[in-house]
Order: C-alpha cells, then structure tokens, then sequence
C-alpha cells in the first residue's frame, strides 16, 4: 500500500511538473489580418534634395553620400487597406485629381485612384473608409470619387488650419506669401478645392472627426501625431501576416528619414513630433522596416524593401503588394 | 663502348657512361606530358598576358559604366516638362495686380467654407456662422469691385472672365448660405456647395496659367 501511495504521489508530481514545463500553445490571435497594397499615385519631378530632406541638401564636391544627390523624384503613395472578409476598404490618403495642380507641379504618371484600385478587384464605391494624414493638397484630394467612404480627419487638422486663416498677422495668416511658392507659411497647402473635399464629406454625413486615438476596426487604430507635419496628422496601424504596419502620411514622408534618424519634407513641422512619430513606429512595429511612407524616392524598389513586391499599372504608375490576409489572392500579374 | 638508344620518354638515363649517374638531358625529363619545360616560359607569358588583359578589360568596363551612369553634378537635371512661354509685361503686370485680390478671395473662400463646416459640426452658433459668410461676402464684393478696374491684355480676357465667373459663384454661394439664418434648413449649406467647388476650380485653373508656382509639393 505505501509503495502504491509514493508511486501514485511520484506520478502526480511527475505530471505537474511536465505541465508546468512544457509551454501551453499561443491563444490564437484575435485580431484580423488585413490585405494591405500601396499604390503610386503620382510622381513629383525633380524636387531638390535640399528641399525635401534639409539635411541631405546637395553639396557639390561632397563625397558624402548623403549630399550627393541633386534632386528626388517623389512618389505620392495612397495606402490600400482590405479586410479578410472583404467587407471593408480604406484609403490611407487619397492623392489628388485636378490636372491643374499637375501642370503646376511638373508632376507625371498620375492615374485616377478609381482605375488604379481596379487592377486590385476594388470598385469605388467599395471604398468604406478614408483615413487622411493630413489635409494637405496632394493628400486629400479625391474624397469625392468614393462616395461611400466615412472620412477620418483629426479635429486638431481642422482647427489648425482654421487658427492659421485667422491669425491676425498677414504674413501668418497668408495662404500664400509669393506667388512664387507656398513657404511653408501655416496656411499653406489647403486650396479652397482641397478643403472643399472634406467639407464635402462632412455636408453628406460622412465624416468622422477624430479626437486623437481611436480604433476604426479591430487591427486598424488611429494614432495622433500631431505637428509631426502638420497641426493634426495622424498615423495609421493596420494589423498584417507581416507584421504591424504604420502608415504615415507626409509625417513619414522618408523611410530613409524614418531609418536614418532625418527631419523630411518640413511644413508645418514641428521636427520634435516629427521624431516622435518616427518612435512611434519603432515602438509599434519593432523597427522602421515596416513604416509605410508617402513620399520615399526609393519606393517600388528591392531599397525600400516593404515594396519591393511592385508592378506597373496605369500611365506607368506603380503598384505594390505589401501583405494579403487569409485566403486573399495575389493581384500581382 | 655499344651505341646505346636514345631514352624513352619517361625514362631517365640511369648511368652516365663511366657509371656515374648521369644528369638527365632537359628534353627527356618528361612527367605524363611532353616537353613542360621546354614550354614552361611560353605558358607563363600566356598566362601573365591574360590576367593583365583580363584585368584591364575589368577596368575599362567600370570606366564605361561610370561614365554612362552619369554623375549627378549640380547642373545635371532630371527630364522635366518644357518650360513655359515667358508672360509677356502686359500679362505679368496683370498678374502682378490680380495677386493680392486673389490671396484675399482665396482667404475668404476658406474662411466661408470653415463656416459651413463648422456650422454643420454644431462647433459654431448661428452668429459665428453669420459672421464667417457675411464678412466672406464683403471680401467679394470688394473683390468684384477691384477686378472690374483691371484690364486684362488681349491674351488673358478669358482668364479674366473666368476670374469674374469664380467670384460671382462664390458670392451666389455666400446667398445661399446664408438662408440658413433665415429658415434654419441646412440644406441650404448643400445647394451652395457645387457653387463654391466649382469656383475653386475656376481659381485653380486660372492661378494654374498665372502663378505657376501658387502649389508646391507637400
């Protein structure tokens, strides 16, 4: 009978040792995986490198190669966010539209978002949600092309630029300081036509104004930065099979920025929140590997490896697949 | 002393002819191929002219990359679009003069536009509402005022006009928001809309000729 009770006692403990051991399975993730592509709207020309990146200004002579580059050609990029049933899709930024604003700018290869989307299976009237960065021109500019998208914009964008129009300083309050340029003035960059767009959204009770931090679906959250380039940008965190993702608008307007530590494309900038949202995406994604960008000239490269998935789509504008949730199918030819 | 045979290839001559062992003749020191050494110099200049031309070779071909790379340098320039015909004095002191009526319409567009936006977000009352149109309107009708005097050269009348037009409509646009007061339907601020997009693109299109560089990326 002892034997019996120590050999019992020794198997119980045998038992309780191996369970505690033995490390339990991982719940299994409750948070959706989304598909998530990226699309190049449009491309600035000839940008100076100093004008983009103050710090990468070029310097003739130089041999450092951060100042050997004259000029960037910056893609305007739009985020594409598809959820694993399908039901939703989000624009992170919407580009613009007006080929005035084009002949403007000397940019090239713009392409309706609406036939860029195709080629990704996406109606526009599939469209549910927008989430704009920022308001600035050539972020918020085709809102009204996806008549059915909720618009996200934070209240702190609104307000900014409002205080600015108001301010009773002329040299503050000017849209424009020269006809020659915006520069950088705290109103610059919000046409009439641009404010238009979102002021059309929220005349047809389609729009969300955002008070800092807020989940739009379960894996796609909000997070504010603001002055990281203008007074109410916010950031956007999608949940996918590679990762976290953080879109950022033109406060991530360098992923070499993101990466190398560098202020980039400073407008109403404040280059400490700027930082700060860099951080961020360290934070939320464990690296900068996985920090989407608006304007990175290396975009659809092997360099900026989250897009190095790309195909060419209409008028020679860009397309990359980033990730695709359960189940979707590749829209890469 | 018996003639002897000349050795096989491979075979060395093992005794000279008073028995001394005997240095092998260079031509029949042979191992499994013939005559190395009476060839080693040649394969050795062979050899030495092809690493030198191998390696030259190498050299020109960076330089040719190098140089169809193209150095960046601060006069290289990326293709850009043709520049456009310079403005003539007439059409630039027209531009000139347009430019601050413009800045103020464009303020006041955006300011009457916040209005709207405001109004329908319930951030304002009624009498900011008011406030934000009427003084817009009192900016366009000033602005109407100072364009009439303008006289645009031959080369720009259609732009004028098209100027005239934008702030007509955004004046038509003010009206209609206003009604707001009046029956407090906010449908109003919905039928005033169109008006004031398509006066923002009027003034798009005409800044597009007239200050080219009005938007710059951002």
């Amino acid at each position: 009978m002892r034997y019996l009770v120590r050999g019992l006692t020794l198997v119980v403990l045998a038992a309780l040792t191996v369970s505690l051991a033995v490390p339990t399975a991982p719940a299994q993730s409750s948070v959706p995986e989304y598909s998530v592509w990226l699309v190049r709207s449009s491309v600035f020309k000839g940008v100076p490198a100093g004008a983009f990146m103050p710090d990468r200004a070029f310097i003739p002579g130089s041999t450092n190669p951060m100042n050997s580059q004259v000029f960037f050609d910056l893609p305007v990029n739009v985020g594409v966010i598809k959820s694993p049933d399908g039901k939703e899709i989000i624009l992170y930024d919407t580009g613009w539209k007006q080929q005035d604003y084009l002949k403007m700018t000397g940019s090239i290869n713009w392409a309706p978002l609406p036939d860029q989307l195709a080629l990704l299976g996406i109606k526009a009237d599939d469209v549910t949600k927008i989430v704009i960065g920022h308001g600035h021109w050539d972020h918020a500019g085709q809102l009204s092309d996806f008549p059915n998208a909720v618009l996200y914009v934070q209240r702190e964008e609104l307000r900014g630029i409002e205080w600015a129009l108001s301010y009773p300083f002329p040299a503050i309050k000017a849209v424009n300081t020269d006809k020659g340029g915006c520069n950088r003035t705290p109103a610059c960059g919000y046409p009439p036509l641009t404010l238009d767009q979102i002021y059309g959204k929220v005349l047809a009770g389609k729009a969300m104004i955002v008070d800092g931090m807020m989940e739009v679906l379960p894996g796609v959250i909000i997070h504010p930065a603001h002055r990281a380039h203008t007074a109410g940008s916010q950031l956007l965190e999608v949940n996918t099979a590679v990762g976290k993702l953080v879109f950022g608008s033109d406060a991530y307007s360098s992923w070499e920025g993101i990466r190398d530590w560098m202020t980039a494309n400073v407008q109403q900038t404040d280059t400490v929140q700027q930082f700060l949202a860099y951080e961020k995406c360290y934070k939320i994604t464990g690296g900068y590997q996985n920090c989407v960008s608006a304007h990175e000239p290396l975009s659809y490269s092997d360099k900026y490896p989250l897009t190095k998935n790309w195909w060419v789509g209409p008028n020679d504008s860009r397309l990359a697949e980033i990730a695709l949730a359960p189940g979707e199918k590749t829209r890469k030819p | 002393m018996a003639s002897r045979k000349p050795p096989r290839s491979g075979v060395r001559a093992a005794r000279a002819s008073d028995g001394a062992p005997a240095a092998a003749p260079r031509e029949a020191i042979t191992v499994g191929s013939v005559g190395i050494r009476r060839h080693a110099p040649r394969l050795k200049v062979t050899l030495f002219t092809g690493v030198v031309l191998g390696l030259l070779a190498l050299v020109g071909f960076a330089g040719w990359r190098e140089a169809s790379r193209g150095v960046p340098t601060a006069s290289a320039r990326p293709s850009l679009p043709a520049p456009r015909p310079a403005p003539s004095p007439a059409e630039e002191a027209y531009a000139h003069s347009l430019w601050p009526i413009h800045n103020e319409v464009k303020a006041a567009a955006l300011k009457m536009t916040f209005g709207g936006l405001n109004y329908k977000l319930h951030e304002i009352d009624r009498a900011g509402f008011r406030d934000r149109v009427e003084s817009a309107r009192a900016v366009y009708r000033r602005a109407a005022a100072r364009i009439e005097l303008l006289a645009p050269p031959a080369s720009l009348v259609g732009l004028h006009d098209e100027y005239v037009q934008a702030v007509r409509l955004y004046q038509e646009a003010a009206g209609e928001m206003v009604r707001v007061l009046d029956d407090g339907k906010e449908d109003h601020l919905a039928t005033a809309f169109p008006k004031s997009q398509e006066a923002g693109t009027k003034l798009l299109r005409v800044g597009q000729v007239l200050w080219p560089g009005e938007y710059v990326p951002n």
